[in-house]
């Protein structure tokens, strides 16, 4: 057994690991992620994942619900750290993770995965009491300057994978319960003369026309029209969402991302940013980043050739929640946020396109494939591209008896 | 589409804001717990009740250190022999600032309501700590006011040793002086001060519960019927039998003509964050009984208006901040730390009602919120 072996053991029952070592995992993770691009580029099949925020049980049920590592290929959209108890043991799991099996563990910048933002929200708290010194925090930052900016998912299929019970070929969306079992099926909509709005339907997206409301985190039909056999359009994984200043998906690629995140601008937005119901841009309520529209979403994905953008970084009640036509899609993984929401969590798995044809017919976003941003809306038109068939497995906080909270559990929950 | 300035002055910095508060990593822990809820012996529910009011003079002085509040006296009433006192999270901080600017706003407008010499009466139930009488002491226009604490023998007692111990506090509730046992034989823990800028407070040492049934025989010094009164529960009636806060609220009601009340607490404990908050507090020993017969805004509307309010009136902890805050002042309050939080904060603060409601004279400047 290899030292990153024993590492990741101890790490799986929440152990510690020396400030040493710790120091050299981050070093060889440093390594790997400054080969990194800013947008990796992610082979399907894979799981993505929202926000951890340092609650360690859950990512173990995390783990036992998508299926352990290497076995599933796994893509984390950041806030590995902060408000949960064992921040230190997740992100360094994670890490380990990614060490041991780099082409399986894709791990991308959260906003939480920020110096100033640790010391307000207890990672470099939770450092300090560990280890006495700020040192690991430091070495963490460090590692957290290198993590890439966003993912590309490339081969996604529009067909899901058989999962315990054989699956439709027109299943556009399922959802499982903790366990495996189906809770709801969406058949993808046939395309339509006039799709111009797309069905109104979007699973939990709100304001959904309301029959076919599922068990929590499902809800009504997806809306990523198109017709079936064709490859899907490549997706977009980032934490937060778009920024006015990125048009392309090569802009991001240009960032300069090796630093702090910065206060403003394109890297800030992209790891602050939240899709709200309005018309173009919007200020955003926390203080950085920006609130954006369908009609971004749906102008950045055609022009990106797109057909979804995966993004966390907002607790839904529900584990996932698809707007705007399925065109964005948020995905939290923190059950039972903070111990205290009461919401469940969800993963995304896409499945791999058995054909082959979507990662070559897709360009994946390398520089210069982009149109420069030449007129691509029609007027009055909305191309949509046909979405990846998506399979959400909704979860629940780990048993409280499994979770080991502290003796001293912080009590400042609630205003009394 | 024209992306929109970036430099917009309107946009609240979030980060650059945080990093004047280096500070922060000289070892304040966030959370931390609160003395008073180690403690479940002897006294059991009771004890525990009384620890809550340790975690809201935490949050409080929390709320202040940040920038939150302006309270000079909330430092008095932490003790924090190991360093400084726990900081609470962003999401406490703007909790703790929403709830005590929507109670002040309300309060004010009760004392606005007639001049500074008319007599007028406050009564805040299971008061605590609470700084809110040396605030409005401080002021200059509170001659007719009579304010009335009413807490745990061992709460009030405690409060009297800080006033008299603290120059900042002696200063405003001057003259602090034992109220003498009703029997020679027995102690006393009320006291009353005559505030230098005049008016009268009264701190009684008696458990709420003896209050009900009992408007005949039991009667608080000081207390009068017959002026304009402010009831205040601030998470206080929350915590007694349904019964019992209704024995509270009645004896005040069945005593006092013109009569104003303001009931702060949690609500909504069936939804999932509900129902986490209960158990979560329940881990902490602490019950709400009110809350399961209470439920929502219309239950607690229906309480006090069975209860002979005329005018009953309610917002959300939510509702404040989105309607009552100032947009420069929630630009100010969110430059101090940054909300991450925003969900959660929605969630949290929906979670969380004021209700409030009067009859009889003297409340027109409540009529107007």
């Amino acid at each position: 057994m290899s030292d990153l072996d024993r590492a990741i053991a101890q790490l799986r029952s929440c152990r510690p690991i020396p400030e040493s070592q710790v120091r050299e995992i981050c070093h060889k993770a440093r390594e790997l992620l400054i080969e990194e691009g800013n947008v990796v580029t992610v082979a399907a099949p894979v799981t993505i994942c929202g926000d951890i925020h340092g609650q360690f049980h859950d990512l173990m049920e995390l783990f036992r619900v998508g299926g352990d590592v290497p076995d599933t290929n796994y893509l984390f959209m950041g806030d590995f750290v902060d408000r949960g108890f064992y921040s230190l043991e997740t992100f360094l799991l994670l890490l380990c993770l990614k060490v041991r099996y780099p082409d399986r563990m894709t791990l991308i910048r959260g906003n939480h995965e920020s110096r100033q933002i640790t010391t307000v929200y207890g990672f470099y708290d939770e450092c300090i009491r560990k280890y006495g010194s700020a040192n690991v925090w430091r070495y963490c930052c460090d590692v957290f300057d290198y993590l890439a900016l966003g993912a590309i998912v490339l081969g996604a299929s529009n067909t899901l994978s058989t999962g315990t019970e054989p699956v439709d070929e027109d299943t556009e969306i399922e959802v499982c319960d903790q366990s495996g079992t189906v809770m709801s099926r969406f058949p993808r909509p046939m395309p339509r003369p006039n799709s111009a709005e797309g069905p109104a339907r979007s699973p939990n997206g709100g304001g959904g026309s309301g029959d076919r409301t599922g068990p929590p985190g499902s809800g009504a039909s997806g809306a990523s029209g198109g017709s079936i056999g064709n490859p899907t359009g490549a997706v977009l994984c980032v934490h937060g969402g778009l920024s006015p200043l990125i048009d392309t998906v090569d802009k991001i690629r240009l960032i300069d991302r090796k630093q702090e995140v910065p206060h403003e601008g394109a890297m800030c937005d992209l790891l602050w940013s939240d899709p709200d119901e309005i018309d173009g841009w919007g200020l955003s309520p926390r203080g950085a980043g920006f609130l954006f529209g369908a009609d971004i979403v749906k102008i950045f994905n055609h022009r990106n050739d797109l057909s979804l953008i995966a993004r966390a970084h907002q607790l839904v009640m529900e584990g996932f929640k698809e707007m705007f036509d399925a065109s964005i899609v948020t995905v939290w993984s923190a059950p039972n946020y903070c111990y205290r929401c009461g919401n469940v969590a969800a993963v995304l798995e896409l499945s791999e396109d058995e054909s082959g044809t979507g990662l070559f017919a897709r360009s994946n976003g390398d520089v210069g494939r982009s149109d420069g941003g030449r007129g691509v809306m029609m007027e009055g038109e909305t191309f949509v591209r046909n979405g990846p068939a998506r399979r959400y497995r909704v979860f629940q906080a780990a048993p409280q008896d499994s979770r080991g909270m502290p003796a001293k559990k912080p009590v400042a929950d609630y205003f009394l | 589409m024209n992306p929109p300035d970036k430099s917009a002055p309107s946009i609240p910095n979030l980060l650059s804001l945080r990093g004047s508060r280096g500070g922060a990593r000289g070892g304040r822990s966030r959370g931390g717990s609160g003395a008073g809820t180690s403690r479940r012996t002897g006294q059991g529910h009771d004890a525990v009740i009384q620890g809550t009011d340790t975690d809201a003079a935490v949050s409080r002085l929390s709320a202040v250190d940040l920038g939150y509040l302006h309270d000079p006296c909330a430092q008095f009433f932490v003790q924090s022999p190991n360093g400084p006192p726990p900081r609470r999270l962003p999401i406490i901080n703007r909790g703790t600032y929403t709830r005590t600017s929507g109670l002040d706003r309300l309060i004010d407008a009760f004392l606005s309501t007639l001049d500074a010499e008319s007599p007028k009466q406050i009564v805040a139930l299971g008061a605590g700590t609470d700084t809110r009488p040396f605030r409005i002491f401080s002021q200059q226009n509170c001659h007719g006011l009579i304010y009335h604490e009413i807490d745990f023998e061992v709460v009030c007692s405690k409060k009297l040793r800080i006033v008299k111990g603290v120059p900042l506090l002696s200063r405003v509730l001057s003259d602090a002086s034992v109220v003498p046992p009703a029997e020679p034989e027995e102690a006393s823990s009320s006291w009353t001060s005559q505030p230098s800028n005049g008016g009268l407070f009264y701190c009684h040492g008696l458990d709420l519960r003896k209050l009900p049934g009992n408007e005949g025989s039991l009667t608080l010094p000081g207390l009068r019927t017959d002026v304009p009164t402010l009831l205040l529960s601030e998470c206080c009636l929350c915590y007694l039998s349904p019964q019992e806060a209704n024995g509270v609220i009645s004896f005040f009601t069945t005593q006092i003509p013109s009569l104003a009340t303001i009931i702060y607490e949690p609500i909504r404990p069936n939804d999932p964050f509900g129902q986490v908050m209960v158990s979560n507090l329940a881990a902490r020993h602490i019950r709400m009984p009110t809350l399961d017969v209470y439920k929502e805004a219309k239950d607690q509307v229906d309480r006090l208006s069975k209860a002979g309010f005329e005018v009953v009136k309610h917002m959300t902890v939510e509702d404040i901040w989105n309607s009552w805050v100032a947009q420069e002042e929630k630009e100010r309050v969110d430059s101090l730390e940054g909300l991450d939080e925003v969900e959660e904060w929605q969630l949290l603060a929906a979670h969380y009602i004021i209700v409030w409601g009067y009859r009889g004279d003297g409340f027109s400047g409540l009529a107007e919120e």
